[in-house]
């Protein structure tokens, strides 16, 4: 297995001023609280497995993290339990983040994420108003959603480089 | 009371607005104030911030600043908004290499993040600034009989360094306290602190579906004859996905969602009509309480 150091540096700086992911003992207390490693078991060959991750991601395995299905990072529903119940105090999630993100860069993330931030950064929301629902608040004697200033917006967005990230319908 | 800033979010605004019908209801009868702001999306912090770290913090602190502007803090209808903005709050206040990062995005639009809001989920300002005692006198039809599962979700108390909770963030009573003003019985449940899997779902809907199986045989066990819910996401993940849970298990639960909301509107004596309480795709029928 190769160790990449770059990406080794970049896991441990993930968290300014916080290297306790090196203090992971491997416990698996996050994996054994975790949900979806609950139910991967039964549906797929391999486990959605949130210790492997901090594991392969302290080693600096990035080769191994990102050959994998997608799901072997993609999997997590995000729910906060692990950050909860790891006893060194670990933010899983913001390292599974800092994965996720990698993941994007290489264009493998999950379809559904292209298509949320593509609508967010259309219409400055992940869910755009569609006439139908705009009547129903109507109907409902709810006020009018006030417009988001989209332009903006999109510049501060455009400046950091965001709309380079985002995939075209049918990428 | 001061006036909040309203942020209703994407799902219920522009989806299931009927929540926030209820919501507004109840508001009024408690004496809530609010007012709009041309908010964007939070952005979603089981989405977009697996997208793009960076551009979570940006959006996050826009949103912050639209609030502050105004001197106003900001009262969320949803747990995902309020875990983005709390969670924004929080590193860029403990972390003074995002923030300055930040506002130099920010700088370049006008605009400055300085901290100076509160972000309060509905759920926090109803116990804490209107208190069980407030609510209880504004109950006009009690909900004697009714036996509800109480389902807060993850972000509303986790990660509990961002929100900041009364409650214990694995084993959250501040939902079941509240629901139980309206007379209603509180079911426990073995898997109440379970995720509803909504953000696994749209990316694995098989895994997804595994997962919410897991959560409804132990509510259906429970035998509670509603749901309780303070968040969009968990709504729409009880509210259409059992009907796939027939399709891929051939599974029946049949059991309906509401919102905290819904559920003190009718208490407090609203006709269910005027709430849309119809628009509900898991079908609230013969459950005398709730007048259906
Ligand atoms: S719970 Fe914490 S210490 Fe234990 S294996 Fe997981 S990350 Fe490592
Ligand atoms: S946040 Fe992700 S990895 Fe952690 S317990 Fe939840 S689903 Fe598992």
């Amino acid at each position: 297995m190769v160790m990449d150091f770059e990406f080794r540096k970049q896991v441990m700086d993930y968290h300014q001023g916080s290297d306790v992911i090196k203090y992971c003992y491997q416990c698996s207390r996050c994996t054994d609280n975790c949900p979806v490693s609950y139910v991967t078991d039964d549906l797929y060959q391999y486990e959605y497995n949130p210790r492997a991750n901090i594991l392969a991601a302290l080693l600096g395995h990035k080769e191994s993290i990102f050959s994998a299905d997608p799901i072997a990072i993609w999997g997590c529903t995000v729910c906060d339990t692990c950050d909860e119940v790891c006893p060194q105090n670990i933010e899983l999630t913001e390292i599974f983040t800092f994965l996720k993100n990698q993941s994007i860069e290489n264009g493998e993330g999950p379809d559904f994420i292209y298509q949320q931030a593509r609508a967010i950064f259309d219409y400055g929301k992940a869910i755009p108003s569609q006439s139908g629902v705009e009547r129903r608040r109507e109907s409902m004697g709810l006020p009018e959603i006030m417009k988001p200033d989209v332009d903006e917006f999109q510049s501060m967005l455009k400046n950091m480089g965001i709309d380079g990230k985002l995939k075209e319908e049918g990428d | 009371m001061t006036e909040f800033k309203m942020f209703e979010g994407c799902t219920i605004a522009n989806r299931i607005p009927f929540i926030e019908a209820s919501t507004r209801l109840v508001f009024e009868k408690l004496g809530i104030e609010t007012s709009e702001a041309p908010f964007t999306c939070c952005p979603d912090p089981t989405g977009f911030k697996s997208f793009d770290d960076d551009g979570w913090l940006a959006i996050g602190a826009r949103n912050l600043c639209l609030a502050e502007e105004e001197s106003k803090d900001i009262i969320s209808l949803c747990n995902g908004c309020t875990n983005t903005l709390r969670g924004v709050q929080h590193q860029l206040e403990h972390d003074s290499i995002k923030k300055n990062h930040v506002n130099e995005e920010l700088s370049k639009i006008g605009k400055e993040y300085n901290g100076s809001i509160d972000v309060r989920h509905f759920v926090d300002v109803l116990k804490k600034d209107i208190g069980l005692d407030k609510i209880k006198s504004a109950i006009s039809n009690s909900l004697d009989g009714l036996k509800v599962a109480c389902h807060p979700g993850c972000h509303y108390m986790r990660p509990h360094e961002w929100m900041e909770t009364d409650d214990d963030p694995m084993r959250p009573t501040t939902l079941k306290e509240l629901a139980a003003v309206t007379g209603a019985t509180v079911v426990d449940y073995e898997e109440e602190e379970l995720c509803c899997g909504s953000a696994v779902s749209n990316a694995y809907e098989k895994v997804g579906l595994q997962n919410l199986k897991r959560k409804l045989d132990s509510v259906k066990k429970a035998g509670a004859d509603v749901i309780i819910v303070n968040c969009p996401a968990c709504f729409q993940q009880f509210d259409t996905q059992q009907r796939m849970l027939k399709r891929e298990f051939d599974e029946d639960y049949d059991i309906p969602v509401l919102y905290l909301t819904e559920l003190y509107a009718i208490a407090m004596g609203a006709d269910p009509k005027d709430i849309g309480l119809r628009y509900h795709r898991q079908r609230i029928r013969d459950i005398p309480q709730l007048g259906v």
